[in-house]
């Protein structure tokens, strides 16, 4: 096998979440056996039960790793360039989105919070660059923390690709930096997705 | 026999749309109900997150799911509602159904297609079987495909090409790619007859519908000229402005109504506010796709029906067939090209068209002692939605990549290259691990059972897409390609499915008669792919078209 590049060639199925690929191969069951929570499945590593952080405070911290993962550079955009906050804020109050999905973004903030909380005896926020980037690198070591991290990667590219009618990729930013060009006619606000 | 309406429609995609247009314009009264919702042209765009990434044209998982069965590790079989795996198995659900976001690659069957059984002899563990029909029955109907539907193409002379009655399709070709001379070029250098693949999609103005405006974004997408031939485009809107169509989006028909002689009364459905209804008709018409409509009438059964309308011989929802085969692929890289070559490969809009039918017949003894069905190589780019391609640079060899690193290695993915596919379309052998059922436990939202699929294949299919693929391979080396590919599969695309209720001309093992007429209920008919005992090595589309206009000549003479 030398296809370089491990990704569907069918540009007509939607790109799972990597995590629920996973979630899939550890969890055909039979029908009837269902049940199990996604919190049972990806447990939470010893000292992450903490108080859940306040909604504001979850989406401050989500900004900062949004700006490791996907940071602005000159000459290219990054996550706030590209509105990559308001985009997820945007899907996680879709209720279309996977409910499970949904608090799984939300609760491994409240995750790597506490990890930080317990290596540094401080908050993400007030971490340097530097120790930000190695806790990021910790938790991705585990399966949970990596499949959080593509989680928030997955969203993040489709802030950098969607249509500026989504409001994210504004002016588009991001098609114009990686020279992608768009077919026609592009959405409008009458015939764009509609979150529910 | 009385009743609202001449005829009942459920279902309004390419197996709907040809009797929807022929009964109206006959001067028949026709009700559609369609679950879906009712898109026109100024709703659909080019849009990745409402084509491709959400369900816009599909139902929520939440609401409507299937039940897929695949073979367990451990032997036995392992039952995975979608909705858990969030593996869509639905296809378009709106008026003109999948045909909408279909990429138009029309082939016609081949006579030896209606004959598998008897032309290459039986397969130990397939089902295999000839068709009631010919080719030559067909043939009038494929013909009238290319002109009421809107065909582009020209005729290329080949050793496997099928008689046409015809001499050439009615439009011309669409505008094709630069690279498919390349493409041309390296087959012939091969020895092999590369063929200009026909298009569903009108090369030239018609009515009201215009020509394609070659955006590059066709397969997936809804068409917003109406150049692709839709059963919407090209069938339903004319079927309306006959005053003759009732058309019922948000109609989602639950159940069919039989008497004690086995004929249908009436349609139950829900609308689009939940409230249960019903429609009588002289005739009743099932064409949900081939999952749903083998679901539906296990879903109905009746006092001449007690296991199923139609089901008096076990046979039905059995012999689901999908599209066996795989796809390849090579990269063009634009650094080995010269300036004029670079533009030519990023053209974008123009389409390939070019196939391969060499091996529709595999004569070749390192693959058997005998001649055996092969199937057909169908030559296209990579789609240009740019987020499945941008997720892929997410991971270095199973690691998650991020900051820095993954913006140079996007700006390098999104600028090296272009990436020329290859699929292969082979057969699905019917075999007695395919097949729908009523899901025991799980239902829609409506409260009715989901469908349960059983996904099993055939273990000679594998071989056939193998030696499909590596002759793919070979084409894309010899145009200089690189990191040429293949895999073959056996998991199904969803997208190109037929079966479940297999037409033949006895009625202990078929569901449908000759006519697509299921037996025991002489009203009724299933006029989608279902129909199909075996589905030959080409997508399915053009077949489902001409079938559903053969069906619908033979309502109109039942109608009187």
């Amino acid at each position: 096998m030398t296809l370089r590049r491990n990704i569907t060639n069918r540009g007509d199925v939607p790109a799972l979440a990597t995590w629920r690929e996973q979630l899939l191969d550890r969890r055909r069951f039979l029908l009837g056996l269902a049940g199990g929570s996604l919190a049972s499945l990806l447990p939470l590593p010893a000292g992450a039960a903490a108080r859940p952080l306040e909604e504001a405070d979850r989406w401050d911290l989500i900004a900062r790793v949004q700006d490791r993962l996907f940071p602005s550079e000159p000459e290219a955009p990054g996550a706030r360039e590209i509105n990559a906050l308001s985009y997820l804020q945007w899907v996680v109050g879709d209720r279309n989105i996977d409910a499970q999905e949904r608090a799984f973004i939300l609760q491994g903030c409240d995750w790597l919070e506490s990890l930080s909380r317990e290596r540094h005896g401080q908050g993400f926020a007030a971490l340097d660059a530097e120790r930000q980037e190695q806790l990021l690198e910790s938790i991705a070591r585990s399966e949970s923390g990596e499949n959080w991290l593509s989680t928030l990667l997955l969203y993040l590219l489709e802030a950098l690709l969607s249509d500026p009618v989504y409001g994210a990729n504004p002016d588009a930013v991001g098609w114009r930096w990686l020279q992608h060009r768009p077919g026609f006619p592009r959405p409008n606000q009458h015939n764009r997705y509609r979150a529910g | 026999m009385a009743g609202d309406f001449d005829v009942c429609v459920i279902g309004s995609g390419a197996g709907a749309g040809p009797v929807i247009w022929r009964l109206t314009r006959a001067g028949y009264s026709v009700v559609v109900l369609e679950k879906g919702p009712w898109f026109k042209r100024e709703d659909f765009s080019k849009d990745e997150l409402a084509c491709c990434r959400r369900s816009h044209y599909t139902p929520n998982l939440r609401d409507e799911q299937h039940v897929l069965e695949e073979p367990a590790a451990a032997g036995g079989w392992l039952a995975t509602p979608t909705g858990e795996s969030k593996r869509d198995f639905w296809n378009g659900n709106m008026v003109g159904g999948s045909s909408n976001l279909m990429s138009g690659y029309f082939h016609r069957l081949k006579p030896r297609d209606f004959r598998l059984l008897s032309e290459f002899g039986p397969i130990e563990g397939a089902n295999l079987a000839d068709w009631p029909i010919s080719y030559d029955d067909l043939e009038p109907y494929y013909t009238m495909v290319e002109r009421v539907v809107g065909v582009s193409g020209s005729v290329t002379p080949h050793p496997q090409q099928e008689p046409r009655s015809n001499p050439d399709f009615p439009y011309p070709p669409t505008v094709e790619h630069p690279v498919s001379e390349w493409i041309d070029e390296a087959c012939r250098e091969l020895g092999h007859h590369p063929l200009r693949v026909a298009r569903a999609i009108l090369s030239q103005r018609e009515g009201s519908r215009d020509a394609c405006s070659y955006s590059g974004y066709c397969g997936s997408y809804g068409c917003s000229t109406n150049a692709k031939g839709s059963a919407r485009a090209a069938l339903i809107e004319p079927a309306l402005s006959t005053g003759r169509c009732d058309l019922r989006p948000h109609s989602k028909v639950y159940r069919l109504e039989s008497n004690a002689q086995g004929r249908v009364v009436q349609a139950h459905y829900y609308d689009a506010q939940g409230a249960a209804r019903k429609v009588s008709a002289r005739i009743f018409v099932v064409a949900c796709q081939a999952i749903e409509s083998s679901r539906l009438l296990l879903a109905s059964p009746g006092p001449a029906h007690p296991e199923g309308l139609g089901n008096r011989s076990g046979q039905l929802g059995r012999n689901l067939v999908f599209s066996a085969g795989g796809a390849g692929s090579g990269y063009f890289t634009y650094a080995k090209l010269n300036p004029r070559q670079q533009e030519q490969v990023r053209t974008l809009g123009p389409f390939v068209n070019r196939a391969l039918q060499d091996w529709y017949v595999i004569d070749d003894p390192q693959f058997g002692p005998d001649p055996a069905k092969g199937g057909t190589i169908d030559f296209l780019f990579a789609h240009p939605n740019p987020m499945p391609l941008a997720n892929g640079v997410r991971w270095r060899d199973g690691e998650l990549l991020w900051g820095k690193p993954l913006k140079r290695k996007l700006e390098r993915w999104f600028s090296e290259d272009r990436k020329l596919l290859f699929e292969v379309f082979c057969d699905w052998l019917p075999n007695d691990d395919c097949h729908v059922s009523l899901d025991p436990s799980l239902k829609d939202k409506w409260g009715s059972a989901v469908a349960r699929v059983r996904l099993g294949s055939h273990p000679h299919d594998r071989k056939v897409g193998r030696y499909l693929a590596d002759r793919g391979q070979e084409v894309l080396r010899a145009m200089g390609l690189d990191w040429v590919g293949a895999s073959v599969s056996t998991s199904p695309p969803p997208n190109l499915v037929a079966g479940g209720c297999r037409f033949g001309s006895d009625s202990q093992r078929s569901v449908l008669d000759p006519d697509c007429r299921v037996w025991g209920a002489d009203n009724l008919f299933v006029s989608d792919a279902s129909f199909m005992p075996t589905g030959g090595s080409v997508p399915y589309t053009w077949t489902i078209y001409a079938n559903a206009f053969r069906v619908a000549d033979i309502i109109r003479q039942q109608l009187g």
